[in-house]
């Protein structure tokens, strides 16, 4: 009998693990690993990070092949849509690893008392962000919040509301605030920095739709974000140019980054954004997935930095190969996430290896969240909030604002928000929580329901689009979910 | 033979109403009028019987000129004569069997049978079939063979890259590959690469004859393993009568198969850019408006190495042409036999150096075998064979999906030299706008994928007689399989391994498998009417591996290679992976005869693994079969049209336990690496559910044959109809991607398949000088899924992903299945406005794009609107086959057929709606215009000016096919020359294999699958072109 026994050699079983303290630094570090789903591909020339930047109607796509990519550009997306799913799964898996940090890691003994409660608060960080975008995607969502076995008692949950999800989210980061971990982290671990500020956005969104908990939560908001502000270490950059500068990570102005290193796993996002074969980079792949629409380009004031070729958030030209003669592209690219040492540059070839990381949260959205949250939670802005948002305005090089009405300050946030914060998985949860979209041709709000995407017409936000739809295989897999989502 | 003096006097002395007796006599010859001593003469009137002599001769006694004498010998075909008056005496030229003999001793599972004793259906090939269409592989050598067998060869690598099913599919997650024993010992399934087969590394030339298992009665005594039928491999021997040599050699050289797709040439392609820029002033005016292409009249201008001044073509090359080769290959077999009625021996050396029709393709192969058997005791036979095998092989067509050597024959610029003037390679990538990629001559030049395997298999047995009928028989085997895997790709690969800078891995693999079978037989006749065989007997097996790879990138020269990695800067972490399996096992059968009519076999085997759940180690798998002898029926024995008829029945249950080891158990992950301060740390993290149920995947199959000689077997039919049902199928079934976890090794699903095979053998002209033989043989199989464990439809499992799923598994249907939406065409003028109401990706259908059919009306096209739209399944296939000898000289012609397979040619996607980034099929001429509106090709554009492509209906097509497999045409020399030579045999021949194609199919090939995933086949993504191969031959025996 002992013949036919077995024994994995290859891999560790959960019943025998979780022995050390290098166990429990193995398995928060397992649920860091598994944030980089984002960049993750979703078929052919797409990676799932499109999804925010599809819908929004600032962003188009150069290649055709791959039709998930077509189908949420053109909002005719359903549950079946492969992106849709791999961001449910991504994010259940964070959260499946970080429950299972949060419930193992306790019972490592022994272990340095302090140590193990930046451990827990870590992975309270990631289970809490994971959760934050699950509900704003999806709605309700199944709460799990212990490791599954196949005979689990909620292994085929039901959903739980909107309402008791952000309460989980707000406890689990009212929990890491207080575990101990440093103001900032440059090794790029979440630090309580991370935590307030993603806080902050927690409440903010809190605030507007679709909980509406109003003027209490802007405040939260407000006094979480300033807490960020008022610390010492936070800034912005002065260049937009360190944005995406290999020597500024996880510091200044960004707080907290997914972590991309060649040797273990390179940035997979250069390729997708260069322009559709067009020779402006090492790399011998360059895809188009997704670049902007020349209308939400042509929307920055005259004059915004952050709208100079090469200088901002854009460029129109870029050097042959990546490193020779300038050439002209007569459309907009993405500049933001572009890796100057892997692409190349005037006379320096790319290396076609990308550390750059991806960012999650800048200095910048903290200064908008104050600016928009202190406006509402007082009635007016203060001088607080105009300084947040005209620092902003001050390193585009436009005109500072002042004396504004409080619903003219608050759409001038917006409006700072849409330009500032594009292309990072921001404006889509701002239309959302607005209920608003921006309009390039007006430069104001239109509302979401009934909004046409300024470069396509004919594609129009309806009600269902609040929600992305659950998976459909995991609702035929889990009927409990049911029903599916508005309209999908 | 003389005449027999007193014959005469007999027939003198005649009287009526008295029974005159005739002696007839002569002489019986083979076919190279060589006397045969043994055959038996039998008069058909009153069952009198004799046997040739030593020379040759026999005398029989007959009562008149009109008896009819029947003359046998086991594999020739039995042969009726009238007595005659016996003045003059009787030749009798025997013709060799090419249908079944009913005498042959067919190999079964731990034993063999007569074929007129089995009561499942066994096929059955033998060394002098597979020498007519020498191969690569086993498995390319019995494609055809064998009805209700369907070997696909997917690729023209040399090897073939065969995909074999018997009896359709019986699996969704675990193999559907059969179980091969050679020679009583089980071929571990292990771990394969690159859709090798443990199989493809036997040498085709020592093997003897091939048995295919394939109803539940003959695979049960291989119990767990057998769902999906099994092969047994019986190699040479030596020889009991003396020293033989024999060589066997063949020269070929590949060419261009019979049918190749059209690309563009340099001409054609300008005129098509050309277009393409200017429509995409219609499909994206804004950004044409913005300056945003380039047009490429003035691109050309900029390009004087390849467009004069003019912008006219420099080059124009044709790909194929560059990128194939017309190499010699040769292969040459050496046999030493010896011995004598108690020891034998024999030596088989083998050298293959197999050519491929890509340039720098091929597949080298040495292999030794030694063979030996002693009847050392008179109660005690012992013996064994030892065969080792190296073989190494360049795969220079891996990568599919990517820019690989294959892909880019059809996509590479006609405009392109292979290299410029200055000697530097000119890819696609020089071409500004285009998706880049290098030449094909170049990948193929810069491209390595060395995999090389070794392979030592051997086994040890002892026979003791343990009284009379009573044999114990003890076997030891060993497989020791050592594979290595060394690929570079080179620096200036783009697409491949230019951002790297050139990548090498070596990764290396070490199987040890040994088996240690005991078992007894018994073999008894009681009274006169009961026979009865009984086996009994245990096994143990096990399985372990171990493997490692490393790897690096970016090199500063070619130069390395593989061959040092330490020249990398940037290494590539190693990795490796342990595997260990093992099975003990139960077994046995018993056989009982009644009147040698009546045959009843009963089969068991109790077989337990290591790789079930702890609650599950164990499961039995029993059989049962009869069989009824009818022409042994007093009604019908001694008709002259029915010879033979058998019928036969079986059922019983077979299992499937090919799922990965450790299945049963949950275990954690180290796949994960987070990143701190720029530098790797070493996570564990959630990997796999435990379940501690998981058990056998188990098919029950039941089967009704025939088996009917006509005409003293002139005529022989076997057909079959079965059906197979697997339950508690092993799935990976979908679970909550809440639970963190995306699915559990679950038994549940099963799926059925029901078939009809039919072979028939035909001797149609028999004379002493010319004979014609056909055989024909056709295999249905209709596949359906009964249940899965969910109803969702399964996506991703066992069919490639591509710019959508391209196959679904779901209840109700077929597996295999295709998924895509429907082409209606492309929106013409007259509908523009209805095309307006449709949107994709956000941009205004316009006329000129492709019309997809709206399936829920909801004016878009999306994953609701997708639907099965074809199976790369046949419906029916097979072989045909004629052989005409004329004295010394013969001709073979063999047929293959397959009909109802649909091709998913997604070859086709990337060569028509993607004009101007890469080369396209020159079926893109036909695109749409406003002059030509009745197409389906989209209006060509500009690639970023959007073309809709889809997997859809457009690339599924009919691959019904008829292939001209093999024609041969032999030459034996006459006894009288090899005589004079010393030799036994000497034979001459030329073939020409894949000579033609008959197919509406419009690629290269639609016996194809560029994908190693079990549904994949006829999914097709720029395959290794299939070549027409001319050989000679030549056989000498001495």
């Amino acid at each position: 009998k002992k013949f036919l026994e077995e024994k994995d050699p290859s891999n560790l079983t959960p019943e025998t693990y979780y022995t050390i303290p290098e166990h429990g630094e193995a398995a928060i570090a397992a649920a860091y690993a598994q944030t980089r789903f984002i960049g993750n591909g979703a078929g052919i020339f797409v990676a799932n990070f499109s999804m925010l930047e599809m819908v929004t109607g600032t962003a188009r796509t150069e290649t055709g092949q791959n039709s998930d990519l077509n189908n949420l550009l053109g909002l005719s997306f359903n549950g079946e849509n492969l992106l849709v799913r791999n961001w449910w799964a991504g994010l259940y898996n964070v959260i499946a690893q970080t429950n299972l940090v949060i419930e193992k890691v306790p019972a490592i003994n022994p272990m340095d008392a302090t140590r193990k409660a930046q451990i827990l608060g870590e992975a309270r960080f990631l289970r809490a962000w994971a959760y934050f975008y699950l509900v704003r995607l999806y709605g309700d969502v199944p709460l799990i919040t212990t490791p599954q076995t196949a005979t689990s008692p909620d292994f085929y949950p039901t959903r739980t509301g909107t309402e008791l999800v952000y309460k989980q989210i707000t406890d689990d980061l009212t929990a890491a605030e207080e575990a101990g971990l440093p103001w900032q982290d440059a090794s790029g671990r979440v630090s309580k920095g991370a935590v307030k500020s993603l806080l902050s956005k927690v409440y903010l969104t809190m605030a507007g739709q679709p909980l509406n908990k109003g003027a209490a939560y802007y405040k939260l908001a407000a006094d979480k974000s300033l807490e960020v502000m008022t610390s010492s270490g936070y800034g912005l950059f002065p260049s937009y140019a360190d944005l995406h500068s290999l020597s500024q990570e996880n510091k200044g102005e960004h707080i907290f980054q997914i972590q991309y290193l060649a040797t273990v796993s390179g940035n997979p996002m250069q390729q997708l954004l260069l322009p559709n074969f067009k020779n402006v980079s090492a790399y011998s792949d360059e895809m188009g997935s997704t670049v902007p629409t020349t209308k939400f380009y042509q929307s920055f004031e005259a004059g915004d930095l952050r709208a100079k070729d090469r200088e901002g958030f854009f460029y129109t030209s870029y050097y042959t190969g990546g490193n020779g003669e300038l050439k002209a592209l007569n459309a907009p690219y993405i500049f933001k996430h572009f890796d100057v040492v892997a692409n190349g540059t005037l006379g320096t070839a790319g290396t076609t290896q990308s550390d750059l990381n991806w960012p999650q949260i800048r200095f910048a959205e903290v200064l908008l969240t104050y600016a928009e949250a202190q406006n509402r939670a007082d009635g007016t802005p203060n001088i607080a909030a105009y300084e947040a948002l005209n620092k902003i305005r001050r390193r585009a090089l436009i005109p500072e604002l002042s004396g504004l009405s409080q619903t003219a300050f608050e759409e001038a946030v917006w409006r700072e928000r849409w330009h500032e914060l594009c292309y990072e998985g921001i404006t889509w949860f701002d239309m959302v929580r607005l209920r608003k979209v921006y309009n390039e041709s007006t430069n104001g709000f239109d509302n979401f329901v009934g909004h046409a995407f300024a470069e396509s017409p004919s594609t129009v936000l309806a009600e269902k689009h609040l929600l992305f739809p659950l998976p459909s295989v995991e609702i035929k897999n889990n009927p409990n979910l049911r029903p599916q989502n508005l309209g999908y | 033979a003389r005449i027999s003096s007193s014959a005469n006097s007999h027939t003198s002395f005649f009287f009526q109403g008295v029974t005159q007796k005739i002696i007839i006599s002569g002489t019986v010859l083979d076919e190279k009028s060589t006397p045969v001593p043994g055959v038996g003469i039998k008069s058909l009137k009153t069952n009198k019987s004799t046997v040739t002599d030593a020379a040759g001769r026999f005398s029989i006694e007959v009562e008149s000129a009109t008896e009819q004498l029947s003359f046998s010998y086991i594999g020739y075909t039995t042969q009726t004569r009238a007595a005659g008056s016996g003045a003059t005496p009787l030749s009798i030229k025997l013709v060799p069997a090419e249908g079944v003999n009913l005498d042959d001793v067919v190999v079964v599972g731990y034993g063999t049978r007569r074929k007129s004793d089995v009561t499942g259906a066994v096929g059955s090939v033998k060394e002098e079939q597979l020498k007519e269409r020498p191969a690569a592989s086993l498995n390319q050598a019995l494609s055809g063979r064998i009805s209700g067998v369907q070997v696909n060869s997917n690729s023209g690598r040399p090897g073939g890259q065969t995909n074999i099913r018997i009896r359709g599919f019986s699996s969704i997650k675990t193999t559907n590959n059969p179980l091969y024993v050679i020679d009583g010992v089980i071929l571990p399934v292990g771990s394969q690469t690159q859709n090798s087969n443990a199989i493809d590394f036997l040498n085709p030339g020592d093997i003897a004859s091939v048995e295919v298992l394939k109803d539940a009665s003959s695979v049960a005594i291989y119990g767990a393993r057998g769902a999906n039928g099994v092969i047994l491999v019986t190699t040479k021997k030596g020889s009991a009568t003396g020293g033989k040599i024999s060589y066997d050699v063949d020269f070929s050289v590949p060419t261009i198969g019979p049918k190749r797709v059209e690309m563009l040439n340099a001409k054609e392609f300008i005129e098509v850019e050309n277009l393409a820029f200017d429509n995409a002033k219609i499909y994206d005016p804004e950004g044409f408006a913005g300056g945003k292409y380039v047009d490429p009249r003035i691109k050309r201008k900029n390009l004087p190495l390849l467009f004069d001044s003019n912008g006219n073509p420099l080059y124009d090359t044709d790909w194929f042409k560059e990128a194939t080769q017309n190499k010699l290959s040769q292969n040459h077999q050496l046999g030493f036999t010896g011995g004598n009625a108690e020891n034998t021996y024999g030596l088989f050396l083998n050298y293959r150096d197999d050519n491929g029709l890509l340039k720098n393709s091929y597949l080298k192969r040495y292999s030794g075998r030694f063979t030996m058997d002693s009847q050392i005791k008179t109660w005690m036979k012992v013996g064994g064979s030892l065969n080792y095998t190296n073989q190494t092989e360049n795969l220079v067509d891996i990568g599919t999906g990517g820019l690989n050597s294959v892909r880019m024959i059809t996509e590479s610029f006609p405009f392109l030299p292979v290299k410029y003037p200055n000697g530097t390679w000119a890819d696609n990538q020089n071409y500004p706008g285009a998706e880049g990629g290098s030449n094909p001559v170049h990948i193929l030049t810069d491209r390595k994928y060395i995999l090389q395997t070794q392979n030592t298999l051997g086994n040890a047995y002892a026979n003791i007689n343990l009284a009379e009928g009573l044999e114990f028989r003890s076997v030891i085997g060993a497989n020791i399989v050592t594979r290595g895997r060394s690929e570079y790709n080179g620096r200036s690969l783009y697409g491949i391994s230019f951002d790297q800078k050139g990548t090498a891995t070596l990764d290396n693999n070490r199987e040890t498998y040994w088996s240690f079978e005991n078992y007894l037989t018994y073999n008894k006749r009681f009274a006169k009417d009961h026979a009865i065989t009984g086996l009994l007997g245990l096994s143990w097996q096990k399985t372990n591996i171990f493997g490692f790879a490393v790897g690096g990138e970016n090199f500063s020269t070619d130069y390395l290679e593989y061959n040092n990695l330490s020249g990398a800067s940037k290494p590539i972490p190693g990795s490796s992976r342990a595997d260990r399996f093992a099975f003990n096992s139960y077994f046995g059968r018993l056989n009982y005869s009644f009147k040698d009519k009546y045959l009843f076999t009963v089969t068991g085997r109790m077989d337990g693994s290591s790789k079930f759940g702890s609650n599950n180690k164990y499961a039995f798998f029993p059989s049962g079969a009869v069989a009824w002898k009818v022409s042994e029926e007093d009604f019908i024995k001694g008709s002259p049209v029915i010879s033979n008829l058998k019928l036969r029945a079986s059922y019983g249950l077979t299992g499937n336990s090919e799922i990965a080891s450790f299945s049963s158990l949950g275990v954690l992950g180290t796949g994960y690496a987070a990143i701190f301060n720029n530098t790797r740390f070493g996570g564990v993290g959630t990997n796999r559910l435990a379940n501690p149920n998981l058990k056998w995947e188990k098919t029950g199959q039941s089967d009704i044959g025939v088996e009917l000689g006509l005409f003293n077997n002139r005529i022989s039919i076997e057909a079959d109809v079965y059906y197979r049902k697997t339950t508690d199928m092993l799935l990976d079934a979908p679970v909550p991607l809440t639970s963190g976890y995306s699915f559990i090794t679950r038994n549940i699903g099963s799926m059925e398949n029901r078939g009809l095979e039919f072979a028939i053998n035909t001797v149609n002209v028999s004379t002493e000088d010319f004979t014609w033989n056909t055989a024909f043989n056709i295999s249905m199989n209709r596949n359906k899924v009964l249940s899965l464990a969910t109803p969702a439809d399964i996506f991703g499992v066992g069919n490639p992903g591509f710019t959508n799923e391209t196959g679904i598994i779901r209840v109700g249907e077929a597996v295999g299945s295709f998924w895509g939406l429907t082409r209606l065409g492309t929106w013409s003028e007259s509908e523009r406005t209805e095309a307006a109401k449709y949107n994709y990706r956000g941009k205004t259908i316009l006329p000129g794009d492709v019309k997809y059919l709206d399936v829920n009306g909801d004016y878009q096209i999306n994953d609701a609107d997708r639907m099965i739209i074809g199976n790369g399944s046949p419906k029916a296939w097979g072989s045909f086959s004629n052989t005409f000898k004329y004295k010394n000289v013969d001709l073979t012609v063999e047929l293959q057929y397959s009909a109802g397979n649909d091709v998913l040619n997604m070859t086709k996607h990337s060569a028509e709606d993607r004009v101007g980034l890469a080369n396209s099929y020159s079926s893109v001429l036909n695109a749409w215009t406003p002059q030509n509106q009745n197409t389906p090709i989209a209006a060509i554009r500009d690639t970023r000016a959007g073309y809709v492509t889809n997997v859809d209906t457009r690339w599924v097509e009919d691959g019904s096919f008829i292939r001209g497999r093999n024609l041969l045409l032999g030459y034996n020399f006459p006894a009288a020359i090899t005589k004079k030579l010393k030799l036994n045999r000497l034979r001459v021949y030329t073939s020409v294999q894949n000579f033609f194609l008959a197919t509406k199919f419009s690629g290269n090939d639609p016996e194809v699958t560029t994908y190693s995933n079990a549904f994949a086949q006829g999914q097709t993504f720029f395959d290794y072109p299939k070549p027409t191969t001319y050989m000679v031959g030549l056989n000498v025996g001495l």
